[in-house]
């Protein structure tokens, strides 16, 4: 069967108003259960899961796409307006879009965010359309090895996330390391900081620390001196997203689609990591440095375009090999499965008309994104316009019910308070929280696999040099600490010079 | 969905209030904790389960979920709640056999809960990848004798269904110290342990059909071992007995729903009821068998022996290879 047979099967399924309501409605719920705090993406999917057992297959799927692209979207909408990202996913989306709502300029943060999320998204499809079987192959080569080297790299972000003092983000990751600790040792199962509490025998909810860390200092300062011109009218204000500003930020929202694509691809990493690295590549490269975390329209544009371009190349995994590369896809391979589809390489022959059902039902997606998106932009405005003293409380009652709904536990919400008046603590003291969250999240990866790695070498740290993708990531982890160590003398020799003068 | 559950549980205990007083269980709605995250295996199963089931309930049935430690988390807040009834578990063989049988810290034990039936059976099936040049369980054994250390096998965690399949059945084949011998290499959940055998990082797997029909469907990998006593449809392997090892068919998963010690027997015989009509409900059972599930209901005196049955081959098999995990 030709290309073209395949196609015009796809089309057949796809262009029906059937298919395309499943797919509209999917990101409408989607973007809407993206932007509540605490429920992320996974879970919206979760729950529209149980209804997608009735409809036919490729709407069933369709839907549920739809909610994964545009939960992923929604979440940038809180973590503009107020500092609360509504999935992991988009806490790298706050460090500038926050500060840019600060300024009375919601609506060109939430813009771009838009404008970023649909191009990443339309990158991640076509590179899941025209190299699936590429990037699947590239995927396995990815073992805990491999893995190790990558997160190494990874953790130099901390350093482009650290703001004005490196050894203050330092500190702050070192925080997020130690409480990424407790719970059970992953190898020989034992407790470590478990006190025997039962609750912390899992480890601290993610989404609760999460929650914490950003939205509760902002309201527990709020709260500390209600009066410190804390009260100014934050519109959206007639700030746009410019075409100037995108394409300015076009070089880094292309940059951090392919991050994400790459990402993405490799099971098991997710889209917060990816967002993070393309926000601290997009500060390296970037003119306006110093500008980033004080509110760069670049810097939503790259987070966005790191974490939307995850989304569609989780799918390579999934279509190409059958496996799920994160919980969201995880959760999709359920819906297949329960229509009687295998994802993997035979699907490409058995069902071939659903796969390019799927890829053209994919690239809709991304124009829909982009039309739900900006209503929902428009209907979300309002928050910005509504006074503190009204809107923290309802943020405060809204983080509670979110870190409460992830997992049902009075235990998280407790979390959740005691994060925030570290949060508190780090924000008056200017200790940054995103280095605090990188650690949380890659310390028990490479803490992981690097023990996975020396379980299957017998303990031989030859296996960590093994092949040539460790051996990249050793260089560019290396290349990017030396590119550090000159910056911080510069500029610390650019200092003394002005100190002297 | 969740809120609108929540109104009418509202409303429900509204009319409560004004009607006269039931006598009748359940008077208010049922809470079901899922110990796992969503969209795992038992969170599939309970929530199928819970939309027949909902309809034969006269009240709501909440399903939440409450993960974290392998399943402890959940099932240790049904533990510690009142037997009345209200907060029942979706058990798990990891949660109450596994885990049970490893981990002596865990803070509950077997006797803090009632079961009122298994109703799900999960297969287990050991397989390679389909490039390892492993044909059969004799090649895989004799390759583990030949070099300790070169064959290793993947789980979804310490103390996991996986992590102790993997250890039986090397052992139930000859192998006489499977942790020494073979390297366990633990990974964060099953999707990646199915992973890792794809990509090499492990020899072989063993673990629930379900999560690798679509690989063995796709000639990614080879199985070599079935437990169950009959041939598994879409599984080109021999069963455990026809090779001579029939204590390997008590290596199966399950799923089962239990309450806390001291649930009253009228409770019990109410939802041996419901499960008795939801496990026989078309869509259910359909739904299930797709993914790979045997569904048959156990009475709650078969559940307890099943279960107790197959805790002290596991608890056995841990104090024989030294497997448990202290403090």
């Amino acid at each position: 069967m030709s290309l073209m047979d395949s196609l015009a099967l796809g089309f057949q399924l796809v262009f029906h108003w059937q298919s395309l309501a499943a797919l509209f409605g999917g990101i409408v719920v989607g973007v809407f259960a993206g932007a509540i705090p605490g429920v992320s993406a996974t879970m919206a999917v979760a729950l529209t899961l149980p209804f997608t057992f009735s409809l036919q297959p490729i709407y069933g799927i369709l839907l549920l796409l739809g909610v994964y692209k545009g939960g992923i979207f929604g979440g940038s909408i809180p973590a503009i307006l107020i500092k609360t990202p509504g999935t992991p996913a988009s806490s790298a989306t706050v460090l500038d879009g926050y500060p840019l709502a600060e300024q009375g300029k919601a609506g060109k943060a939430l813009g771009m965010a838009l404008y970023a999320s649909c191009t990443a998204d339309l990158i991640s499809n076509l590179a899941l359309i025209l190299f699936a079987g590429w990037l699947a192959s590239f995927a396995l080569s990815f073992g805990p090895p491999e893995f190790f080297t990558l997160i190494l790299f990874s953790l130099t972000i901390i350093a482009g996330v650290s703001g004005a003092s490196l050894l203050k983000g330092l500190i702050s990751a070192c925080l997020g390391l130690l409480l990424a600790t407790i719970g059970l040792d992953l190898v020989y199962g034992t407790e470590r900081f478990v006190f025997g509490e039962p609750d912390l025998m899992g480890g601290l909810n993610f989404i609760a620390v999460l929650i914490g860390l950003f939205a509760l200092p902002e309201i527990i300062s709020f709260v500390w001196n209600p009066s410190d011109g804390h009260d100014k009218v934050r519109s959206l204000g007639q700030h746009h997203a410019t075409f100037e500003e995108y394409k300015r930020s076009f070089k880094s929202i292309v940059r951090g689609s392919l991050i994400g694509v790459f990402l993405g691809s490799i099971p098991g990493i997710g889209a917060a990591p990816s967002a993070f690295l393309s926000y601290s590549e997009a500060r390296r490269n970037s003119p306006r440095k110093d500008n980033f975390g004080k509110g760069e329209i670049e810097g939503v544009a790259a987070s966005e375009a790191g974490n939307n371009g995850v989304a569609g190349a989780t799918l390579i995994p999934l279509l190409a090999l059958g496996v799920p590369g994160d919980v969201i896809t995880a959760i999709i391979i359920g819906a297949f499965m329960i229509h009687g589809l295998q994802p993997g390489p035979m699907m490409f022959i058995a069902n071939v008309d659903i796969i390019y059902a799927l890829f053209l039902g994919l690239l809709v997606s991304s124009v829909l994104l982009f039309f739900v998106g900006s209503v929902a932009i428009r209907l979300f405005r309002f928050i910005a316009d509504i006074p503190r003293s009204v809107l923290f409380p309802g943020v405060l009652v809204l983080c509670v019910f979110g870190v409460y709904a992830v997992n049902n536990s009075i235990f998280d919400i407790v979390v959740m308070f005691v994060m925030g008046w570290l949060g508190y603590f780090m924000l008056r003291v200017r200790m940054p929280a995103a280095p605090f969250l990188i650690a949380f999240i890659l310390g028990p990866l490479l803490e992981d696999n690097f023990r996975q790695a020396m379980l299957m070498s017998g303990g031989s740290f030859d296996i960590l040099f093994r092949g040539p993708i460790t051996w990249f990531f050793w260089s560019v982890s290396v290349l990017s600490l030396v590119a550090l160590v000159r910056n911080e003398m510069r500029e610390r020799r650019s200092r003394l010079a002005q100190e002297a003068a | 969905m969740k809120a609108w559950k929540r109104l009418l549980a509202l409303g429900a205990l509204g009319a409560l209030l004004t009607g006269p007083a039931l006598a009748q269980y359940p008077e208010r709605p049922v809470t079901l904790v899922i110990p796992y995250g969503a969209g795992g295996a038992t969170d599939i199963s309970a929530r199928a389960l819970a939309g027949p089931l909902g309809k034969l309930m006269p009240k709501p049935l909440l399903t939440v979920n409450r993960t974290g430690a392998g399943g402890a988390t959940g099932s240790v807040s049904v533990a510690n709640a009142d037997p009345d009834g209200y907060t029942m578990l979706a058990a798990r063989v990891g949660s109450h056999t596994v885990n049970p049988a490893m981990k002596a810290t865990l803070p509950y034990t077997l006797d803090d809960f009632v079961f009122v039936g298994v109703y799900e059976i999960n297969p287990v099936v050991c397989a390679v990848a389909e490039s390892s040049d492993i044909q059969s369980m004799d090649d895989l054994i004799a390759k583990a004798k030949a070099e300790p250390g070169s064959v290793s096998f993947s789980s979804s965690g310490v103390g996991s269904l996986l992590h102790l399949a993997g250890a039986m059945v090397l052992n139930s084949f000859g192998v006489e110290n499977p942790l020494e011998t073979a390297t366990h290499i633990p990974l964060k959940g099953g999707g990646e342990a199915a992973t890792a055998v794809l990509a090499g990082t492990a020899t072989f797997i063993c673990t629930n059909s379900s999560a690798l029909a679509s690989f063995v469907a796709n000639e990614q990998l080879r199985p070599l071992l079935v437990t169950t006593p009959e041939p598994l449809e879409g599984f080109d392997a021999p069963t455990a007995s026809s090779l001579g090892h029939e204590e390997l068919e008590q290596l199966v998963g399950w799923t089962g729903i239990a309450g806390p010690k001291g649930l009253p027997d009228e409770v019990s015989a109410t939802w041996r009821d419901w499960l008795s009509e939801a496990t026989a409900d078309e869509t259910f059972v359909d739904q299930m068998t797709k993914r790979g599930s045997v569904i048959r209901l156990m009475d709650p005196q078969e559940s307890q022996d099943f279960i107790n049955g197959q805790y002290e081959t596991f608890r056995k098999l841990v104090d024989d290879l030294d497997m448990r995990i202290e403090g």
